[in-house]
């Protein structure tokens, strides 16, 4: 009952609160409903749309979770782990809702004419929630515990094998010289992950302490995390007074609990109980993402060393069907090529279709008539894999191509990275930094290049791009790199998945972001 | 001959000791009892050890995909689980520290076992005690209502509703329940149990009241057919005809003369059923999001966490021999001829 009586508006104290912040807020809302017109998918919801209120408690039910939760700010693990440390700590950029960067703890990060140092500003007058000061002596800390060469963290796989830790120096308490091993003309977005929020010289995970607009009150993996305004943040501060952050293993223990008004916000509604929500008089909150769970062939074994099989395999999905069957229809199309928000994405290059008769007659060129494969996949790819692979042997049939699915429990074992053909999953990140984890030979640092492609050409291009501060020839070198891979190379990209969310009526101030669920889970945006 | 036929099995591995003072007996059996029951707790203990250890290697299936590109990660877990020493070495440092209480850490989060699990266990323990305390007077009391009128219009009306509950699995029951009086019809009560950090779920009564329903409806269906057997039974028997015929009024006889024979066949069907709840109704916890040990049992298993899952199946197994052991001890103290039979 406790959640039921608290989404009263407050009384007395609260209410003069309320009074006093009025005007902040009207202008905090007006700025939100103006964004949110910009948007589409009428997001946002914002109810009425009137100012948002101060005060209550907001109660996210977060899905996933269990035992293995952390609240270690640089490797978070599950679903509420990530809306955890995304509310405690701050990078020092942000991506914002529309996949840009944008200034955070830094004021400016700015390399050098020729991108092998780089000069970071800390904003002046942050602090943490402890009330120290945040300085560079703490950016430069933080950034040495993701990227330690022998035990880097998953947002320190290329910043520990570019950064020069010798060279590197804290000038004074605002400013930090990141010295590089060669120039690097994207580094600034790869200080802008959720997993490198910046933390002080003395953190202690058992009482963290970070920059965010809420902070730490308690924690129990599984279980319920508890987190308060932070009164001192340096942008908006937030509407709620607390955060709380439930896990949920179960959806319909999720949709029922926001059903029945005892949480407000949810992420990763199924797709089947959209109606439900939206019946009930809740919001569903639709985002892009850049998140995608491809087909994967070897390059280098055959039958798939010959690019005219690659080429056929990608000519026999149906992408359209692939989304709506797998995913519902809420997802967006994809090309072959990963990387969509990427300024540099190949747009103009013509949209794969499903082509059988050319699929057939590229099969027959390469004498691989009746052509048969096995396709790995497993549950613990993504709950869209099994889905896809299935639908797959069905399209496959039409152009004579025999698959037989192998459904591996669990898929990431040995073999991992050794399957023929099998699949994969991926969340958003830009070309670059993607295509060097994920396409180039492991030991120049593609821990997880499943297609085993091998292409000077191509990461000739990748390598010089990332060292080209023009943006406009950077962009001009990875539409080539794209286009090799667009026409050789082993990935099916057939989709992109939406964000799909779901919040209570009384909840304002919602907005997708491509970046992450819920806004990025920007909960100080939020108001009850 | 039929009370003969109702008596539980202890009985029988009990030789009566003979020519010893009534309450030495008595501590020789009851001694003799926990003997039994310990060793079975040992025996489970090896079965355990020995089915956790074919989970497969719970440092790979901890990393995941990263298992081949962190090396580090994987030598730290290794060094964790003591893999170079033998299985029985193993074993035995095991069985230590659960002797004295230090199950180990987790290997999901490196947080000591006990103290994840102990709330939990409480949790699930309050879970199970509530629907014991409304299960119990309301399947006895359905079923001498059904003995009264047995095969009248009553009787037929509540043993159909009862082998329908029967038949319908408890997460059915439960969903039925959160759609009538959470989210579609009625709004009335909580549809999970939310739990604060440093609180119990029972600090908001109403969200106990679903979850305890669902585990109402789910087991008082046996006990109470199964009580409502044993009392027909009893009331064809030759004493109660007797007890009639001397004109003791219906309810006395059905109080003090059925009642208290037919007791004991319902305590043994109890203790199974609270037994099963206590091993964690991992449905039911997973609906209601209730923080028991069902749910955390599925998560240690699916994150191959081997410590939890051991220091789980431990409680488990010896909530289990427990419930059965105290029932044991009442249905001989619920039965005059046993209990003579001891003490000679």
């Amino acid at each position: 009952m406790n959640q039921i009586r608290n989404n009263v508006p407050g009384i007395s104290r609260r209410q003069l609160l309320k009074y006093s912040g009025l005007g902040v807020a009207a202008v905090a809302g007006g700025g939100l409903l103006s964004a949110c017109g910009g948007g589409d998918d009428g997001g946002g919801g914002n109810g009425g749309g009137g100012p948002q209120n101060n005060g209550g408690i907001l109660i996210h039910g977060a899905t996933g979770g269990g035992s293995k939760d952390t609240l270690d700010p640089h490797q978070p693990v599950t679903n509420p782990d990530i809306a955890r440390v995304s509310n405690l700590f701050e990078p020092l950029l942000f991506w914002n809702s529309n996949y840009e960067l944008e200034p955070a703890l830094a004021e400016s990060v700015e390399s050098s004419s020729d991108g092998s140092k780089w000069t970071i500003k800390m904003r002046s007058g942050v602090t943490f929630h402890n009330g120290k000061p945040v300085t560079a002596e703490d950016a430069w800390f933080s950034i040495q515990r993701v990227a330690d060469p022998k035990k880097p963290l998953s947002a320190g796989g290329q910043l520990s094998q570019i950064i020069d830790f010798q060279s590197t120096k804290v000038v004074d308490d605002t400013t930090l010289e990141l010295a590089l091993k060669a120039p690097y003309a994207i580094l600034d977005s790869l200080l802008a992950e959720y997993t490198l929020g910046i933390i002080p010289t003395d953190f202690d995970l058992a009482n963290p302490v970070g920059t965010g607009a809420f902070q730490y009150k308690s924690f129990e993996p599984g279980k319920t995390s508890v987190f308060t305004k932070y009164a001192d943040y340096w942008g908006d501060a937030a509407f709620v007074d607390e955060l709380h952050i439930q896990d949920f293993t179960d959806d319909n223990a999720k949709v029922n609990a926001l059903q029945a008004g005892q949480i407000q916000t949810v992420d990763n509604l199924p797709y089947n109980l959209i109606e439900t929500i939206k019946g009930a008089g809740g919001g569903v909150l639709i985002s892009e993402t850049g998140a995608w769970v491809p087909f994967t062939m070897r390059v280098d074994v055959a039958p798939f060393s010959d690019v005219k099989v690659r080429q056929a395999m990608r000519l026999i999905v149906d992408r359209q069907a692939m989304i709506d069957q797998t995913l519902s229809g809420y997802g967006s199309l994809g090309n072959d090529l990963y990387a969509p928000f990427d300024a540099a994405y190949a747009n103009d290059l013509p949209q794969r279709e499903q082509d059988i008769d050319q699929a057939k007659s590229l099969l027959k060129e390469a004498g691989h008539e009746g052509l048969q494969v096995e396709l790995f996949t497993g549950d613990d790819i993504s709950s869209v894999a099994p889905a896809a692979a299935n639908l797959f042997v069905e399209q496959a049939k039409l152009a004579g191509v025999d698959v037989k699915v192998t459904k591996k429990t669990p898929f990431y074992d040995d073999d991992y990275l050794s399957y023929p053909f099998a699949q994969d999953f991926w969340n958003t990140r830009n070309y670059i930094p993607q295509a060097a984890v994920g396409t180039f030979p492991p030991a120049q640092g593609g821990t997880y290049n499943e297609t085993h492609w091998d292409n000077a050409e191509h990461r000739d291009l990748v390598n010089t791009a990332a060292q080209t501060l023009d943006e406009a020839k950077r962009n001009d070198l990875l539409h080539q790199a794209q286009e090799i891979e667009y026409n050789e190379g082993g990935l099916i990209i057939w989709g992109f998945r939406q964000q799909v969310d779901g919040y209570a009526a009384n909840v304002q101030g919602l907005e997708p972001s491509k970046y992450l669920p819920l806004g990025s889970y920007k909960f100080q945006k939020v108001s009850v | 001959m039929s009370q003969v036929a109702t008596l539980p099995d202890p009985l029988e591995e009990v030789a009566p000791p003979r020519g010893r003072h009534g309450g030495a007996a008595w501590a020789v059996w009851l001694l003799r009892r926990i003997g039994l029951a310990l060793l079975t707790l040992w025996l489970v203990s090896v079965l355990v050890y020995v089915a956790t250890v074919a989970l497969g290697d719970p440092v790979r299936a901890i990393l995941g995909r990263d298992y081949n590109s962190n090396p580090g990660r994987v030598a730290q877990l290794e060094a964790q689980l003591n893999a170079d020493q033998g299985l029985v070495a193993r074993y035995f440092d095991w069985l230590g520290g659960l002797l004295t209480g230090d199950p180990g850490t987790s290997l999901a989060n490196q947080q000591p076992v006990w103290g994840q699990i102990s709330a939990n266990v409480l949790n699930t323990l309050v879970l199970v005690l509530l629907a014991a305390a409304v299960m119990i007077p309301l399947a006895f009391g359905i079923a001498m209502i059904s003995a009264h009128y047995r095969r009248r219009r009553p009787d037929t009306v509540i043993q159909t509703i009862l082998l329908g509950l029967a038949g319908v699995p408890e997460f059915v029951i439960g969903i039925l329940l959160v759609a009538l009086f959470s989210t579609t019809v009625f709004h009335v009560l909580p549809a999970v149990t939310l739990v604060s950090p440093t609180g119990h779920p029972w600090d908001q009564p109403a969200g106990m009241v679903l979850p305890v329903a669902t585990l109402v409806l789910a087991v008082t269906p046996y006990v109470s057919r199964i009580v409502r057997a044993t009392l027909l039974e009893v009331l064809d028997s030759d004493y109660v005809e007797l007890a009639r015929l001397k004109g003791i009024p219906e309810p006395v006889v059905m109080r003090k003369h059925a009642l208290l024979n037919a007791i004991v066949p319902g305590i043994q069907v109890i203790a199974l059923q609270l037994a099963w709840l206590a091993g964690g109704v991992v449905l039911v916890e997973t609906l209601f999001a209730y923080p028991g040990i069902g749910r955390q049992l599925v998560d240690s298993v699916r994150n191959h966490d081997v410590p939890m899952v051991q220091a789980l199946s431990m409680i488990i197994a010896a909530v289990y021999i427990a419930v059965n052991l105290v029932a044991d001890i009442l249905s001989i103290l619920l039965t005059p001829r046993a209990r003579t039979a001891i003490s000679q």
